[in-house]
């Protein structure tokens, strides 16, 4: 597996602006107007299922698909009959979503949280549509909430999603670590966070759910203010986490910063490149289209993988 | 003197110091928070707590911490304090103030000799670090030498001892020295009071309350005896017009106080400085007698005399002195209108020329013009039922402007110019006539007036009975003041002051036509008043009190005090003058636009002139004793002592003096009042701090805390 790089794959597509998406108070509407907006923009279907189960015959028309005449009754019968099938949930589709503190910063009107929340209400919509069995995780340093997965969970996680607050320090480690215990069954998992950690403990952390067979994509999810660094006044910084704060002087650090930020960028990707891990960088400026196609190339390359 | 604090306890906060150490050294930058979401990479970032954790400005820091004391030590209140300078002496240093008595009385005896030997002795006594004060007292208070330790100098005040012709007043001279201690910064006071303690000096309510730690000591000069004292304690001085001269015939009063058996005494009297005639009056102990002196003529004015007794204990009262100048007639013109009745004015003319002194110099015109001439040596005109042209009533105003007076007696035929409307109390309305019943009365008369004050006791004249049958009406302007109204309400008599002068205006006739006025007893005195009055003639003064002042730059005043009025204006309206005290001292009073207040201080004759000038008769006025002296019961000086001191003092003595110590303090503390310059130079140094730091911070806003202190 290889890191995405959204942008690349967002040509043709009609893009919806964050702050506009912030004006949708429902999240359930939200999702669907991203969502079927995006799949009318992809011209393409959606549907990648992977198993469908019998749900009754039918006759032969001309101009069937002659592999799925049902030859077995064929030679009961002695006429040909179509198997028709039913699509059924092919997997198990979790959102584990970063709650820490650091997710509530935001240098325009849309904070990461926000951002994520969005994000993780139109992926689990769009799975949901294509009849994966949806589930969410909320974590910061401990499980806030956890919804299983299920056909019927939509509602519950958009519910979830919609008064989903960050507050509190957040750690990977150990919630994740719990995650991996409950989430039985192999499934895809999308952990949605902005992964101040070292990357030797991101992957640490998210190393096990690999191991148990999972399909990990991470989406990084990160504030403009946060990649470029364009403060200009000396300032106190606060740590929203621990409420630390030192003096600023952002010109004089931007150098710096920019380096080792773009540095633990690099070594994350590398990281989890390194494990099989999809991973996508996302601006809160950037619309939300970008993610899903970046999932959508994910899924896709993991079916032709198999 | 050392650097002391009235509250040491605030020094405390020069603890405070190490606060902008404190903050420069631990603070965080605090000018802008912004909230991050990691702090992760910016720590990794290794300079910051070296710079911010070493000091960068030392003189930033300093100027911090120099205005924080400032602040600190002006809250401690911190002066100079002297008090220890006199450590040395027991008790202290003291603040001595020596009120030495001066008032007539003080002649008896030895007394004033009595009052030096004491002064000094108190002089004598004093410390090394003392200071004294001499005042001397009559009526007020007089500072002779203020709060000194110079021995010599307290030596010549007291040579300047002598006796005033005042009368005791104790207040002024406790208040001077109340002042004196209060300023004073040394712990202790004293004040020695030196007086023969006459009761009349004190009432009690003078408020004086000398500072906690002062203290009274009376000492009393005179002796408890009976003094054998007579005085002339009043003279009259009635006047006669006989053969067209003024004739005074003057009476003594004479009171003789203490003694023990009857004695004749010798009264004589003097005019313009000649004894002209003796009389002898035997007096009881404890009576009084009057003596009548021979009338004599008086031709001449700002005659001066006096009534003199033969000396005794007291001096001062055996002498009254008076100024009498020949009464001069008052101009009266009396104006009628040529369409009135032959006798429109009998009643008037007839009340204004029965005068025992020939007051009154009546003038008649019977014309609708008053003429230049006709105003000519006139103080009072009186137009009677007369309606004058425009030009008359433009001279009238003239004549009132300079200090003249106009009565206008609405009649039947009487009226105004309308082009002098403005020169009335009022509106004249139509007639009304009052026919029903038995007429209308005056209802209000305003007694506080002077034309009706003579009228206001009982059985002074009776206006109710007199009868008005018709009236103009007038409806009074808002200037105008009402002086009397018919029962009905509607004016009777209104006034307009118009420059130095006024107008009456009465509504109804002056003789009796309209009203039944002129035929009741009260008609002649009331004419004599309204003529009085509207010529502006005061009734001169015969003599005046010691402490009383006289404004040399009012005409009226002069007039008042006897000097004649054809020369009191241009006295007041001299350049500079000069007053001439009995002693012989003179006065000099410049001319100005302010009054020139002349205090009568000595008893004797005052002589007032021009500089360079000596007239024949000069202004002269004279000035009596006040009588009250001569009265020489005691008050208890112990009480009155008790009532000037604080109660503390009195009350606890000796176990006050620590408190009254710390009082001290404080007086000096904020008579010094450091405190404010301390902070002043604190918030000089707080803005030169802002604008240097302000400075600094842009010099080298490209460090990372910058801001150093």
């Amino acid at each position: 597996m290889s890191s995405l790089r959204p942008r690349h794959a967002a040509a043709g597509a009609q893009f919806l602006d964050p702050a506009v998406l912030g004006r949708i108070g429902n999240l359930e509407l939200l999702a669907r107007t991203v969502v079927d907006g995006f799949l009318t923009g992809l011209h393409r279907s959606p549907y990648l299922g992977f198993s469908m189960d019998f749900a009754e015959h039918r006759p032969y028309n001309p101009g069937d698909d002659i592999r799925r005449i049902d030859w077995k009754l064929f030679g009961r019968t002695d006429r040909h009959y179509i198997k028709l099938f039913e699509a059924d949930t092919n997997a198990n589709f979790s959102v584990l979503l970063d709650l820490s503190a650091s997710m509530s910063y935001g240098s325009h009107s849309l904070t990461k949280l926000d951002y994520a929340r969005y994000l993780a209400a139109c992926l689990t919509y769009f799975s949901n549509k294509q009849r994966d069995r949806v589930g969410l995780v909320t974590f910061d340093h401990e499980i806030v909430d956890y919804v299983p997965p299920s056909m019927k969970h939509l509602d519950t996680i958009l519910h979830t999603l919609d008064r989903a607050e960050a507050g509190r320090p957040g750690s990977l480690e150990e919630p994740i670590l719990k995650i991996t215990e409950m989430l039985g069954r192999k499934g895809i998992l999308v952990v949605i966070s902005d992964f101040y950690e070292e990357p030797e403990q991101v992957i640490r952390a998210l190393g096990p759910l690999r191991a148990r067979g999972h399909d990990v994509i991470v989406f990084h999810v990160m504030d403009p203010y946060e990649l470029e660094f364009p403060f200009e006044e000396a300032s106190g910084f606060e740590d929203l986490e621990t409420g630390e704060q030192i003096p600023v002087i952002p010109k004089k650090l931007q150098g710096d910063y920019l380096e080792m930020m773009t540095a633990h960028l690099a070594s994350l990707a590398k990281k989890f490149a390194d494990n099989r891990i999809d991973y996508a960088l996302l601006d809160t400026s950037k619309p939300l289209d970008e993610a899903l196609f970046a999932y959508l190339l994910a899924r896709e390359k993991k079916s032709k993988t198999r | 003197m050392s650097l002391a604090f009235l509250v040491p306890l605030f020094l405390l906060g020069a603890a405070a110091v190490v606060v902008p150490i404190a903050v420069h050294l631990t603070r965080r930058q605090r000018r802008n928070v912004v909230h991050f979401p990691s702090l992760m990479f910016l720590q990794r970032i290794p300079y910051q707590e070296q710079r911010r954790r070493r000091v960068q400005h030392w003189f930033l820091l300093s100027l911090r911490a120099l205005a924080l004391m400032l602040v600190v030590a002006a809250f401690s209140r911190p002066f100079l304090d002297r008090s220890d300078i006199g450590a040395t002496g027991g008790g202290g240093p003291r603040e001595v103030v020596v009120l030495v008595d001066q008032s007539y009385s003080m002649e008896i005896g030895d007394q004033l000799d009595r009052a030096r030997t004491e002064a000094q002795r108190v002089f004598d006594g004093l410390g090394p670090l003392d200071r004294a004060s001499l005042v001397t007292f009559a009526r007020g208070a007089n500072v002779v030498a203020r709060s000194t330790s110079d021995r010599t100098r307290l030596r010549g005040a007291l040579d300047t001892l002598a006796v005033s012709s005042g009368a005791t007043r104790y207040g002024p001279a406790l208040k001077v020295a109340q002042t004196i201690l209060e300023e004073s910064t040394l712990p202790s006071g004293e004040v020695y009071l030196l007086s023969d303690f006459q009761r009349n000096g004190w009432t009690g309510d003078e408020g004086v309350r000398l500072p906690p730690g002062s203290r009274v000591i009376p000492i009393a000069l005179s002796e408890p005896v009976a003094v054998d004292n007579v005085m002339v304690t009043d003279v009259s001085l009635p006047r006669q017009i006989v053969a067209g001269r003024e004739r005074i015939t003057p009476t003594a009063r004479v009171v003789r106080r203490g003694g023990d058996a009857a004695r004749d005494v010798m009264v004589s009297l003097d005019l313009d400085g000649q004894e002209i005639q003796t009389r002898s009056v035997t007096l009881d102990p404890n009576s009084a007698g009057v003596v009548s002196f021979q009338p004599f003529t008086l031709s001449q004015p700002h005659t001066t005399g006096t009534v003199r007794l033969p000396d005794d204990a007291i001096s001062a009262d055996n002498t009254h002195h008076f100024v009498l100048s020949p009464g001069t007639s008052l101009g009266v013109l009396v104006a009628e209108g040529t369409r009135s009745a032959d006798d429109v004015s009998l009643y008037l003319r007839g009340a204004l020329q029965i005068s025992e002194d020939g007051r009154f110099d009546v003038r008649g015109r019977r014309s609708n013009t008053i003429r230049p001439v006709d105003l000519d040596g006139a103080q009072t005109v009186f137009l009677n039922d007369v309606q004058i042209d425009g030009g008359s009533a433009e001279r009238i105003r003239t004549f009132v402007e300079a200090g003249g007076g106009v009565l206008i007696a609405l009649g039947e035929n009487g009226g105004w110019p309308d082009s002098a409307a403005d020169m009335l109390p009022g509106t004249i309305g139509p007639v009304e006539d009052r026919i029903q019943g038995r007429g209308g009365r005056l209802g209000y008369l305003d007694y506080e007036h002077p034309i009706f004050e003579v009228f206001a006791g009982p059985r002074s004249g009776d206006f109710t009975g007199a009868r008005f049958y018709r009236a103009r009406r007038l409806e009074p302007s808002d200037a105008a003041t009402v002086l009397a109204r018919f029962d009905d309400g509607s004016v009777a008599l209104a006034e307009l002051r118009i420059g130095r002068g006024r107008v009456l205006v009465w509504t109804t006739s002056m003789d009796a036509f309209w009203n039944d006025l002129a035929l009741q007893p009260v008609y002649l005195p009331f004419v004599h008043r309204l003529a009085e009055y509207l010529g502006g003639r005061a009734e001169p003064v015969p003599w005046f009190v010691t402490g009383q002042v006289v404004d040399l730059a009012d005409p009226d005043a002069l007039e008042m005090a006897g000097l004649v009025s054809s020369v009191a204006a241009g006295l007041a309206e001299g350049l500079d003058q000069i007053a001439l005290t009995p002693a012989g001292s003179s006065t000099r009073l410049p001319a100005g636009d302010g009054p020139r207040y002349l205090p009568l201080e000595e008893h004797g004759f005052y002589t007032v002139r021009p500089p360079g000038s000596e007239p024949d008769r000069p202004f002269v006025m004279a000035v009596n004793v006040d009588l009250e002296e001569s009265d020489l019961v005691r008050i208890d000086a112990d009480e009155l002592a008790l009532q000037v001191e604080a109660p503390s003092a009195v009350e606890n003595g000796a176990p006050q003096l620590g408190q009254a110590f710390e009082l001290r303090r404080e007086d000096q503390e904020r008579r010094q009042s450091l405190w404010r310059w301390l902070l002043l130079a604190a918030l000089a140094l707080f803005v030169l701090e802002t604008a240097l730091s302000n400075w600094v911070s842009r010099q080298g806003s490209g460090a990372v805390g910058a801001t150093a202190g």
